[in-house]
């Protein structure tokens, strides 16, 4: 019964990281680049909801009808004024410049928030109930529930809106989608904003259930980085099994073996993958016309 | 049609064009040859808005495009096909040939179009719903000129598109080439494969060290021997153009 506990705890939470990774394979299908500040923008979620309901009372998941235009806002922002400008080396620059933004977030929410860690106390956070003698934590279903609302309407966006079909096209074929009129600039600013209003709603599940401050970055990234090689750069539904499979074999082998090994258990699985699929579960590097 | 003008273009610090002229004549078509190196790709990445001229005009019907986006381009009712991957592979057939017509806001209008174009092309309608990616380079060609046919063009731009066919893909492919003329298209048309390409063209170029070199009917090209001395290696001295040719 510990086992299946694990099991579903692992599902539950997966589904939010799959939120946060979704966003980063998102903007390296399309863009090519690794957002290194998808982290710092998980944590920066986490804090803009975190104050919009110290400060005003909004209960957090209300906070995201706020925080995730904004943050979208932010993306397109960041994408305008410091990738678009990029002439050369257009990849390793933007790497350069996502790690600036990261550290600069860094520094600007040290300053803000202090590095003091805080968490999101809403009254329902140690809420639970049960089902036979299955738990179920209120705020984990919750937030599964918004991540599968959230990822459906990203898979709506994708494969069903012409938004979404020239964001595929820029994905598979950046020049040729070039040629039948599509503004692949365009198509990256809204990925980048997608990918971080994504980020906003991981951060404040990650904000109501974790004590952060802002170097909580560095850990989410590396966490968010596996899930994304894992399940293959680019993939949103690579992103989402990785994220499911990582958390459900952290949570089983912590139940029945130690929680010490839960992770490292998760890395040498990755590893062992990586080894036989390069490209990891659903990567598609190789189908990639440049 | 479309008038290229001392044109100089390339990438980082060098030029790869150094001073094209060059004139596509309405309801033709006009073959570009010429050996690695030439600038015949770049030629046609300045016509269809993927590289900026630095020196130089391109106009069409009149109007100025040089250094216009891609965007704009095609809305002027140029549409170009690239050299390979060209399709998306892992969209449809149908998908691929819609994106075509991206730029057609009205439904209607789209679907309209693909009936038009699967008249011509009926392996997008055979294949509707198969991974573009999957299909052989043949077929994906064809699907290529039914997506580009979308905007119903006035100016087909496409660069060597026989590379990479089997002969009767090949054949089928210049086939659908002179329908396109025929339809009332111009086509420019740059072709590894000088005999055929300049069979098949009312207008031969011949391209050197991003300069163009000969001109006149594909005929006329072919049976210039200065050609035979390009092809071995050799280069068209300016001066050595015959008067009967407009060597630029």
């Amino acid at each position: 019964m510990l086992v299946l506990q694990a099991i579903i705890d692992g599902i539950l939470v997966g589904g939010f990281y799959a939120l946060m990774a979704g966003g980063l394979t998102l903007v390296f299908g399309v863009m090519e680049i690794v957002n290194f500040a998808q982290g710092i923008m998980v944590v920066l979620g986490a804090y803009l909801s975190y104050a919009l309901f110290s400060h005003l009372s909004i209960d957090p998941f209300l906070s995201l009808v706020i925080t995730m235009p904004g943050m979208f806002l932010i993306g397109v922002a960041v994408y305008w004024s410091m990738i678009k400008p990029i002439k050369q080396d257009r990849v390793i620059m933007s790497l350069l410049v996502m790690f600036a933004v990261g550290t600069i977030a860094e520094g600007i929410l040290d300053l803000v928030f202090t590095s003091n860690l805080v968490q999101i106390s809403t009254p329902y956070v140690n809420n639970s109930f049960t089902i036979g003698s299955l738990i179920f934590p209120d705020i984990y279903v919750y937030a599964f529930l918004m991540s599968v609302v959230l990822l459906a309407g990203v898979y709506y966006l994708l494969y069903r809106t012409r938004f979404g079909r020239s964001l595929r096209a820029s994905m598979q074929n950046p020049t040729a989608a070039r040629l039948v009129g599509i503004n692949t600039d365009w198509v990256s600013a809204y990925t980048l904003g997608i990918g971080v209003a994504m980020a906003a709603a991981g951060g404040m599940v990650f904000g109501l259930t974790n004590s952060f401050d802002a170097a909580s970055s560095y850990d989410l990234i590396s966490r968010l980085l596996a899930i994304v090689i894992f399940g293959g750069f680019g993939s949103l539904s690579g992103a989402l099994i990785a994220s499911v499979l990582m958390l459900v074999i952290q949570d089983v082998v912590a139940v029945v073996w130690s929680p010490t090994w839960g992770q490292t258990t998760f890395y040498v699985i990755l590893i062992l993958i990586l080894l036989v699929r390069p490209q990891g579960l659903l990567g598609r590097k190789a189908v990639r016309a440049q | 049609m479309l008038t290229i003008s001392g044109l100089f273009a390339g990438y980082g610090s060098g030029d790869v064009l150094r001073g094209v002229n060059l004139t596509v004549q309405d309801g033709s078509i006009t073959c570009v040859v010429g050996p690695n190196g030439a600038g015949k790709s770049t030629l046609l990445k300045v016509v269809s808005g993927l590289l900026r001229p630095r020196v130089g005009s391109v106009t069409f019907r009149g109007a100025e495009i040089g250094g216009a986006t891609p965007r704009k381009i095609l809305e002027c009712g140029i549409v170009q096909v690239m050299q390979s991957r060209n399709l998306f592979p892992e969209l449809t057939v149908r998908e691929n040939v819609e994106l075509g017509g991206f730029l057609l806001r009205d439904a209607s209008a789209v679907r309209a179009r693909i009936a038009t174009v699967t008249e011509q092309f009926p392996i997008v309608g055979e294949r509707a719903g198969e991974r573009a990616g999957q299909l052989s380079g043949g077929q994906q060609r064809m699907v290529e000129f039914a997506r580009a046919l979308m905007l119903d063009p006035a100016l087909v731009v496409l660069d060597e598109p026989s590379m990479g066919l089997e002969p009767r893909a090949a054949a089928m492919m210049y086939d659908s080439i002179r329908q396109m003329r025929d339809n009332g298209r111009t086509i420019l048309l740059v072709e590894q494969n000088v005999r055929v390409g300049l069979g098949l063209a009312d207008h031969g170029v011949v391209m050197e060290t991003g300069r163009v070199r000969l001109e006149g009917t594909g005929a006329e090209i072919l049976a210039n021997p200065q050609m035979r001395a390009l092809y071995l290696g050799g280069t068209i001295e300016e001066g050595e153009v015959p008067a009967g040719d407009r060597g630029r």
